[in-house]
């Protein structure tokens, strides 16, 4: 249990910033990414995206393979996992919350509009 | 840890707040039955439909702003409201329990390499 936390200890110190953090749950959501890949759903530049992903590979959060021109990437199993897969369901926990709470007061609105008296009983 | 969410919904922040903090409009998108105290120091459970059960203490509460839950396993939730032209912003940020701080090797390494990238976050 000690060993796995000193892991995942670690993984969160190197997730402390927000854009990397997000860049690896890309990754992982898509099982293996190209710098191409991401930088085309991004709004950052391929190059940005790119000495990002290096960095993260150099510090041994996800795993570099060349493939023809391109490198491509995917996370490191363990230790990096756990702490990806709780930021992947619980990420796409929160998506089904938010839209479920959009739903719910699209609905919630329009049941409180029914019980207004319609305009003509207004006086 | 952390996941990081926002969503933008017409309605005013005083409606959302409603869909936050009253455990029936609760139970239209965050759990299937709530229980929930919403006041500083009040306590919460939130179960699900698989028989997933968690407990929760309110550590704070601004109507129509601000909302943050710890979690029995150390973990938390912030949910925020701003205003916005168009309805309003809902911002929501889970953390993870909480572990020792750690500084390792490849944590530093990868600041070194790659200092804070936040253009992702900020988009």
């Amino acid at each position: 249990m000690d060993g796995a936390r000193g892991g995942v200890d670690r993984v969160f110190a190197a997730l402390g910033d927000a854009g990397r953090r997000s860049l690896v749950e890309a990754v992982a959501a898509r099982g293996t990414a190209t710098a191409t890949e991401l930088a085309a759903e991004l709004p950052v530049t391929r190059q940005a995206v790119a000495k990002q992903l290096s960095a993260l590979a150099d510090a041994g959060l996800l795993r570099a393979t060349r493939a023809g021109r391109e490198t491509r990437y995917e996370v490191t199993p363990a230790p990096l996992e756990e702490a990806v897969e709780w930021m992947v369901s619980v990420g796409a926990a929160w998506d089904e919350r938010l839209a479920a709470l959009r739903r719910s007061l699209v609905v919630y609105g329009k049941s409180r509009d029914t019980l207004q008296p319609p305009p003509r009983f207004r006086t | 840890m952390e996941v990081e969410r926002e969503i933008v919904v017409p309605e005013a922040p005083e409606e959302v707040w409603e869909a936050l903090t009253e455990p029936e409009r609760l139970e239209e998108w965050f759990a299937t039955e709530v229980e929930l105290d919403a006041r500083p120091g009040g306590e919460g459970v939130f179960r699900w439909g698989d028989g997933d059960e968690r407990r929760a203490v309110v550590r704070e509460v601004e109507e129509a702003e601000r909302l943050v839950l710890d979690w029995d396993d150390g973990g938390s939730v912030v949910l925020e409201l701003e205003p916005m032209v168009e309805g309003t912003r809902v911002h929501v940020v889970e953390s993870s329990p909480e572990f020792a701080p750690a500084l390792e090797l490849n944590a530093l390494s990868l600041q070194a390499a790659a200092p804070a990238w936040t253009a992702l976050a900020a988009a």
